[in-house]
């Protein structure tokens, strides 16, 4: 493209990791710099190593490489710009930031001239003179030789061509400057974008920096739009009288021969247990663990296996991966802790008998052809999920072990998304609140694009030049990097020193450190990391196991669960499966009656199929009509017959998608790698349609038709959404099969556990509570004097062991703390005869009190939720000090000597005895309602039989009936709304969950009809709607036409003497969750 | 009296179409944005004080919002009150209870806004009677535009539960019947705080009659004094006091008609006396007045305004009628005007100084020495040549030459230009040339390539050969503007250079376009900002996209200005 010029390197390159100050992503400043020709790439952002190797990877595809720095803005000296020559400078460049960012809250860095001088060994430096219009003056200057003073040889001043008038003579000066301090003059361009178009968004970026809008930012904009990569011919034309300061830049970028590549991975070496080089002991622990999983009878298969992959680690070396995850997991298991390992290498027989996973490979039927990549020297990828309690524990423990020099989380960094780009984008235009809300909401549920049609709608000009600017400009920052925030649970583990690898900052929590890297970052340098992920359902089942060792004396554990059981297959194929990890949503829900999963791999495709990756790839409707024999099994190819066997020819897993590239696509697999990582970031880097047209191609020449090939690919790019693999399903699997069997087991004991490890899953307590009784639970109301803090089971009869009742925990009392319950229950002793005593022996404020009283907790004591209150509220007053007393001596009586014989404590009448006030008493109606506010459920009616007659006189049916209605009927329904969901693979169509006393509905709403009937489908507490059934096999659907609000009936329940009011937000999902 | 939507209401004055769509103040609470007031279509669609502003956007998309302004509704408020004066001179706002000044971030209820207490204790005859003097309290309100809930009773505390809680628009309680008319109305008619009003509701208290039947000892130690002392009040079993508004600061002045007065020289003749009365007010304060304000009050209908502002403090009736001559014309249409006001909302401090002519001879430094003379300049010429002939440029924050500065007020604090705070400074000196041309004048120029400064140039057919030269200076245009109102030439990248002819004269001249570069390339037009067009392929309306340089497009060169 441009005409050759000197060898020139831009060594003053800004991206967009400098957060608001460089307007082009790393990726293109490499590109760009390969393009034009610079002799190498070089990227240098504030205080941070965040980009490089986004950068590195670019200028490697770019047939360039990378010369990693960074630039240090000093608390008390000037800018400049650091390149490391070798590894053990760039450990050094590490170290200092990371002193830097350690010492500084989140976001910040702290560094000193001493500092930087005590780390200059091995750097280059270039420092940076002031900015036009301030020239540098004789400050400057002394600065300049101190500066050389402290940095030794290898410092250099930058000058920059800045197209403001004076350049020459202030280059001039400069290079007097320089010689007079002995620091070579550096030609730079101070590029912060990478092409000039970029300039718009370079301002809009400014803006958002200084908060101001681009009408009133005025000229702390920049001029012009000089600040991008140019050719070295450009650059020698602008430094025409200082050749040698252009020759400089692509000598220093030369003498830094530091590559990313050079942070070769070492493993940690810590000593293996038992001692021995790391191998063997793998190879003892797996033997032993086989041994005791298979009781000494290891099948032949499993044998086999073992053998075939400790051969493969041993031939790569991950032994010591192995032994620290196993390490990890043991630590767990030492306290109890569940857990259970995922991802390509977890569902190895390795694993399995390490105890990481719990997944039997000899009993699955399930094909590991490879679980390490042998290809791809990839290293292998274990992510272990923990109770999400307690997975702190673990994370301490990894702390603990190898310390905070070794071990640090890896960083996620967080992008600007569709919404918060046009947000800051919009405000940056200077739009008003009302056309950025609308532009919003027109916007929303859309990845990127914005129909002219939908604009309007939303009252906007779709020709209006602000606006329009400001959507381009939204788009283009749309992956932008805003700032770094930690992995949820992607630990680096090395065996030097970690701040050697990337700095380490302090993360927003506290006693975390975080490392500048992403997950795809560490990837891409091969570095291994293990996820320590938390995982609610673990909580769940742990707490499961426990109460039922407790009250039916029977301990499990995740193998132990007994497998295949058909009662539990019978279970799951009814759509029955409130509270089932993973299978309890509402696809899932009706997609389990088509799928009709019978064994455990069937679990495994139910757990993928309904993914954006098959949906996209329109895999689903082919793979249920081909299970259930209405489509012959066929494939597209005798090739493909191995890759897709287990699915009947249909491709559901991205292993599949990714193998359907290689074999059929003819991508090499390290292609195949770098389309999934495309994918993953494609909105970043823009490239899709390279690969699409690529794997379109290559599958046409290879005899297959065009409609697949375009499908497999929607579905790869499906997959970038989310990644889906067979292997994560598999261990997923395992805890639906373990969750359900629960379920059908112990149902007490699974929605007790459930509720104790709230908040998790897709449903509220109500939810929980009702799908409990309606599986013949017991289930009892919070009480003063038998409850806990948690849900508890106890005998369904005092004192008959045998069927369990489930006695709802003050947990569940809304604004109940649990440091107010802890005491309550700590203080209880025999128990409470009244409130007062309450109130004198748990020291509880009366505000607490009350909170109780609300929950119709003393119902136990014979006081209903209005007596309760009205005794509470007469707690308040302070006891006059004669009384007290008298209070406190009867207090240590009752301390000392309980009542025995179940007789309680009372308050006797004292001499302020009141009359009783006469109060209005609650119907059932209110009461249910006081019910749903205080604790969000309630135990006495639901709310919808309270009403049913009035319903049925308006021709509403319950949900009940629905399924002896005929399909094509129109029905009328009401119910509360439980959840509104508008998926984006679904285009504007909303899914409405109606539960009644009788069960739930499920609604679907036409875009058309949402929008003529907004308000009562967003409004409405008790939905009430007509529309016409549909029904597949057991599934059913109302499509609604005509919704109407009967919120106000509700209403007439609370109060039943005041009408008019507006209506309690009764639901606690109410009404948004899955809804923005 | 309550007037439930009296924001809403008062931007539906401003600007009347409002008044039939649904729309809502808003303002930040908690961390969101909620309503804060709602007119009645947003109410009949649903819409409430206290929602947030996202759900009610989910439920009615074309609503309209503004943001919440409690100081303004709180001044309307007391003009509201003074307004009342025609009924009762005792006349009281009703201030938020303190908890609601307290957490201000919280939307208060809107019940316990936008009230007025009148004591009209003897008045009522005058108007024909109490139920008389409420249907016209209310005619008039609702004829400005005002919804208005208004209750007459023996006590404070009746009335306002009645106000609010009546089941009409007016309500009238009957000596002696208050226990009886309190009875079935809501407890949140007793002006109870938020805590003791959600704890009786929880006992299932839900009425004054059911409140009026608890054991009060009780009642008092679960739900204070102050509860059982508001019952009281209502029902006229405890005194209340409520004390009178305050007069107005007197930068007022009125006068009333004994019958409609119509005749332009009528008006004029009361707005002098007017003029006198309040000038002579400022002038004992040592106040003069930078605007003023005319209310004409017809015998029905709405009050007709007018206002004038000065350049400085004036407490000078003459001066001042002048200023108001031709304003008052229009105002005289329709019916014959009862009363007027004229009002000094805006005042400052004026160093009394002798009213003395400027000398003769003595033109050119008087205006300087005496900022008076000069305010008394700049007035006349403004009311000569139109107020906004008269300028004086002030810095302004941009890159683009044009742009840099702008006209203000002659005599405004720079500061306050247009209103808003600017700080903006000139650039630092000597960048910029004391004159600029407008717009600036074509020259033909030769120069090398790129981007070098020209060697000689021709200006006005003269030619000036370059002896000296600084630059570029590399400016690009504000491609946030609209670059359609400006022509090609002026909305292209310029270079800047300075130059020095051999006769020693200083030129500030341009190149717009570079030579290296299509005209678009650094976001100066739609095509790049907009980044989709090329991409796609379609080309926009402008058609910049085109790659080809036509004429048009070629760099041209130009003379801004002239450096001393």
């Amino acid at each position: 493209m441009p005409t050759a010029g000197p060898p020139y390197v831009e060594l003053q390159t800004t991206s967009n990791f400098s957060f608001l100050r460089g307007a082009s992503h790393p990726e293109e400043l490499a590109r760009t710099a390969a393009a034009l020709g610079h002799a190498a790439a070089a990227i240098a952002d504030r205080n941070s190593l965040a980009g490089v190797v986004r950068a590195h990877v670019a200028a490697r595809a770019a047939g360039t490489r990378l010369v990693v720095g960074a630039r240090l803005d000093l608390t008390d000296g000037p800018s400049l710009l650091c390149f490391p020559t070798d590894r053990a400078a760039y450990a050094r460049l590490s170290r200092l930031l990371t002193l830097g960012k350690r010492r500084a809250p989140k976001g910040d860095c702290h560094l000193g001239r001493a500092d930087l001088f005590a780390h200059a060994e091995g750097q280059i430096f270039v420092l940076l003179p002031p900015t036009a219009p301030a020239a540098p003056d004789a400050g400057f200057a002394a600065t300049l030789a101190e500066m050389r003073a402290g940095l030794g040889r290898d410092c250099f001043l930058a000058a920059q061509y800045l197209y403001a008038g004076a350049d020459a003579a202030r280059i001039a000066r400069l290079a007097a400057l320089a010689a007079a301090a002995g620091t070579p003059l550096v030609a730079t361009n101070d590029a912060r974008m990478h092409a000039a178009e970029r300039r718009p968004l370079l301002d809009v970026l400014t803006c958002i920096r200084a908060r101001c809008t681009i009408d009133t930012a005025g000229r702390r904009l920049a001029a012009n739009a000089e600040r991008h990569l140019k050719p070295p011919a450009e650059m020698a034309r602008l430094f025409a009288a200082w050749p040698e300061a252009v020759a400089r830049a692509a000598e220093i970028a030369g003498r830094c021969r530091f590559s990313l590549d050079d942070l070769r991975y070492d493993y940690p070496t810590d000593p293996a247990p038992g001692g021995g080089d790391p191998q063997t002991a793998l190879e003892r622990l797996t033997w032993e663990g086989a041994e005791e999983r298979y009781s000494n009878k290891i099948p032949d298969k499993v044998t086999e296996m073992l053998e075939y992959e400790l051969g493969l680690i041993s031939e790569l070396g991950y032994a010591p991966y192995f032994l620290t995850v196993h390490d990890i997991v043991r630590f767990a298991r030492g306290r109890g802790i569940l857990c259970q390992g995922r991802g390509s290498a977890a569902n190895s027989a390795v694993c399995y008998c390490l105890g990481i996973t719990a997944v039997d490979p000899a009993r699955m039927d399930m094909l590991f052809e490879r679980f390490i990549s042998t290809e791809r020297d990839e290293p292998p990828d274990i992510d272990v999920d923990f109770e999400h309690e307690r997975r702190e524990e673990v994370i301490q423990y990894i702390y603990a072990k190898y310390g905070r020099e070794r071990a640090g989380l890896a960083a996620t960094v967080i992008s600007y998304r569709a919404r918060s780009a046009l947000r800051e984008t919009g405000k940056a235009m200077g739009l008003s609140g009302d056309t950025l809300d609308a532009l919003s909401r027109a916007n929303w549920g859309r990845r990127s694009r914005l129909e002219k049609d939908t604009m309007r709608e939303a009252g906007l000009d779709p020709a209006d030049r602000r606006v329009r600017l400001t959507l381009a400009l939204a788009r283009q920052i749309m992956g932008f990097p805003r700032h770094l925030s930690q992995h949820v649970g992607g630990f680096v583990i090395t065996r030097g020193p970690l701040s050697e690898l990337s700095p380490i900052a302090n993360a927003a929590m506290e006693d975390r450190t975080v490392i500048e890297w992403d997950k795809d970052d560490l990837d891409a340098l091969g570095i291994l990391k293990i996820d320590v992920l938390g995982l609610g359902m673990l909580t769940c089942i742990r707490k499961a196991f426990d109460l039922i060792a407790a009250h039916h004396g029977r301990r499990l554990d995740l193998a132990g669960v007994p497998a295949e059981d058909p009662a539990v297959y019978d279970m799951l194929c009814d759509g029955d499966s409130v509270g089932v990890f993973q299978v309890e949503s509402r696809a899932q829900m009706s997609m389990l009656p088509r799928l009709k999963p019978r064994c455990f791999y069937d679990l495994v495709i139910e757990v993928a199929i309904v993914r954006p990756g098959p949906i996209q790839g329109d895999m689903v409707h082919p793979y249920l009509r081909r299970r259930r024999g209405e489509e012959p099994v066929s494939y597209p190819s005798e090739e493909l017959r191995g890759v897709l066997g287990k699915t009947l020819g249909v491709p559901l897993f991205q292993e599949q998608a990714m193998r359907i590239a290689i074999v059929a696509g003819g991508f090499s697999p390290a292609e195949a790698d770098k389309l999934r990582r495309a994918m993953a970031t494609f909105r970043r880097t823009g490239q899709v349609s390279a690969f699409r047209a690529r794997m379109v191609a290559g599958m046409l020449e290879r005899g297959y038709d065009r409609d697949f090939a375009e499908h497999c690919f929607s579905q790869i790019e499906g997959f970038g959404e989310y990644g889906f693999p067979e292997s994560h399903a598999a261990s997923f699997a395992l805890l639906v099969y373990v969750s359900a069997w629960l379920k059908r087991h112990y149902p007490a004991a699974f929605a007790c556990a459930l509720l104790n490890s709230q908040p998790m899953g897709f449903y509220a307590p109500a939810q929980l509570v009702r799908d409990a009784r309606d599986h013949g639970v017991c289930v009892r109301a919070p009480d003063v004097n038998r409850s806990d803090w948690d849900c508890a089971l106890e005998p369904e009869t005092p004192g008959a062991p045998g069927a369990v009742a489930l006695r709802l925990g003050l947990r569940q009392v809304k604004g109940l703390s649990e440091e107010a319950a802890r005491r309550l229950t700590a203080a209880r002793g025999a128990g409470y005869g009244d409130p007062a005593a309450l109130w004198r022996r748990a020291g509880l404020a009366p505000a607490v009190l009350e909170t109780l009283a609300r929950a119709d907790a003393f119902a136990g004591m014979g006081l209903d939720r209005r007596q309760a209150l009205w005794a509470v509220r007469g707690l308040g007053a302070a006891p006059l000090p004669l009384f007290a007393a008298a209070e406190d001596r009867a207090r240590e009586a009752a301390d000392s000597a309980p009542v025995t014989g179940g007789g309680q404590e009372t308050e006797a009448p004292g001499p302020f005895a009141e009359p009783p006030a006469r109060l209005p008493e609650m119907g059932t109606g209110e009461a249910v309602m006081a019910d749903y506010g205080a604790l969000r459920l309630s135990l006495r009616a639901h709310p919808l039989a309270l009403l049913r007659d009035g319903l049925a006189a308006r021709g509403y049916i319950p949900a009940a009936r629905l399924a002896e209605t005929a399909p094509g009927r129109r029905v009328r329904l009401a119910g509360l709304v439980t959840a509104r969901q508008r998926p984006g693979t679904a285009s504007g169509t909303i899914f409405v969950t109606l539960e009644d006393e009788t069960g739930t509905a499920n609604l679907i709403v036409w875009p058309r009809v949402f929008e003529a009937f907004r308000r009562p489908l967003l409004g409405a507490v008790l939905l009430g709607t007509a529309g016409k059934l549909e029904r597949e096999g057991k599934v059913i659907h109302v499509i609604v036409d005509t919704p109407e609000d009967l919120s106000p009936l509700l209403v007439g329940l609370a109060e039943p003497a005041a009408p008019g009011k507006r209506a309690p937000r009764l639901h606690p999902r109410f009404p948004s969750r899955n809804f923005q | 009296m309550w007037l439930p939507r009296l924001p809403t209401d008062r931007l539906a004055r401003a600007e009347p179409r409002r008044r039939s769509e649904p729309l809502a103040t808003v303002r930040a609470a908690r961390g969101r944005l909620c309503l804060a007031a709602v007119n009645g279509p947003a109410d009949a669609c649903g819409l409430f004080p206290g929602q947030p502003l996202a759900d009610a956007r989910a439920l009615l998309p074309a609503l309209r919002t503004a943001p919440d302004r409690p100081a303004a509704d709180a001044a309307l408020l007391a003009e509201l009150a003074d307004w009342c004066g025609r009924y009762s001179p005792w006349t009281s706002v009703e201030t938020p209870a303190p908890a609601d000044m307290a957490a201000p971030a919280d939307i208060p209820p809107n019940a316990a806004r936008h009230g007025i207490w009148l004591d009209v204790t003897g008045c009522a005859h005058l108007f024909g009677g109490e139920a008389a003097l409420l249907a016209d309290l209310r005619r008039r309100l609702a004829a400005m535009g005002y919804a208005v809930r208004a209750a007459l009773a023996e006590t404070p505390g009746a009335a306002w539960a009645a106000a609010r809680h009546g089941d009409r628009a007016t309500v009238l309680l009957p000596p002696g019947g208050i226990e009886a008319a309190l009875a079935p109305l809501p407890l949140a008619g007793l002006r109870l705080d938020a805590d003791a009003l959600d704890g009786l509701a929880r006992l299932g208290l839900r009425r004054i009659g059911e409140l009026a039947a608890l054991p009060r000892a009780g009642l008092a130690r679960r739900f204070g004094a102050a509860t059982v002392a508001r019952l009281d009040q209502a029902l006229g079993r405890a005194p209340e006091s409520i004390a009178p508004r305050r007069p107005v600061p007197p930068h007022r002045a009125r006068i009333a008609f004994p019958e409609p007065v119509g005749r332009p020289e009528d008006i004029a003749r009361a707005l002098h006396r007017l003029l006198e009365t309040l000038c002579a007010r400022l002038a004992a304060r040592r106040r003069g007045a930078r605007r003023l304000t005319l209310t004409l009050y017809p015998g029905d209908g709405a009050p007709r305004r007018t206002a004038i502002g000065t350049s400085r403090p004036l407490a000078d009736p003459d001066h001042l009628l002048r200023l108001f001559a031709e304003k008052l014309p229009p105002l005289l249409d329709g019916d014959g005007i009862d009363a007027m006001a004229l009002d000094a909302p805006f005042t400052e401090a004026a160093v009394p100084r002798q009213a003395a002519l400027p000398r003769a001879g003595d033109g050119e430094a008087a205006p300087a020495a005496d900022p008076a003379a000069l305010g008394l300049l700049v007035d006349r010429l403004g009311n000569r040549l139109g107020r906004d002939k008269v300028v004086r440029l002030i810095p302004r924050d941009s890159h683009w030459p044009e742009r840099a500065q702008t006209a203000a007020a002659p005599l405004a604090a720079p500061r306050k230009a247009s209103g808003r705070t600017t700080n903006a400074t000139w650039p630092a000196a000597g960048a910029r040339p004391l004159r600029l041309l407008s717009p600036p004048e074509p020259i033909e120029a030769m120069a090398p390539l790129p981007d070098q400064p020209p060697l000689l140039f021709r200006w006005r057919k003269r030619l000036h050969r370059v002896a000296r030269a600084e630059g570029p200076e590399r400016l690009a245009p504000e491609w946030w503007r609209d670059p359609a109102a400006a022509p090609p030439a002026m909305r292209a990248t310029r270079d800047y250079y300075r130059l020095e002819d051999r006769d020693g004269r200083r030129f500030w001249v341009f190149r717009a376009g570079l030579y290296d570069r299509p005209p678009a390339a650094d976001g100066t037009g739609d095509a790049n900002a907009t980044g989709e067009s090329t991409a796609t392929g379609e080309s926009n309306a402008t058609g910049e996209t085109s790659p080809a340089p036509r004429p048009a497009d070629a760099p041209r060169w130009f003379l801004h200005g002239f450096f001393a």
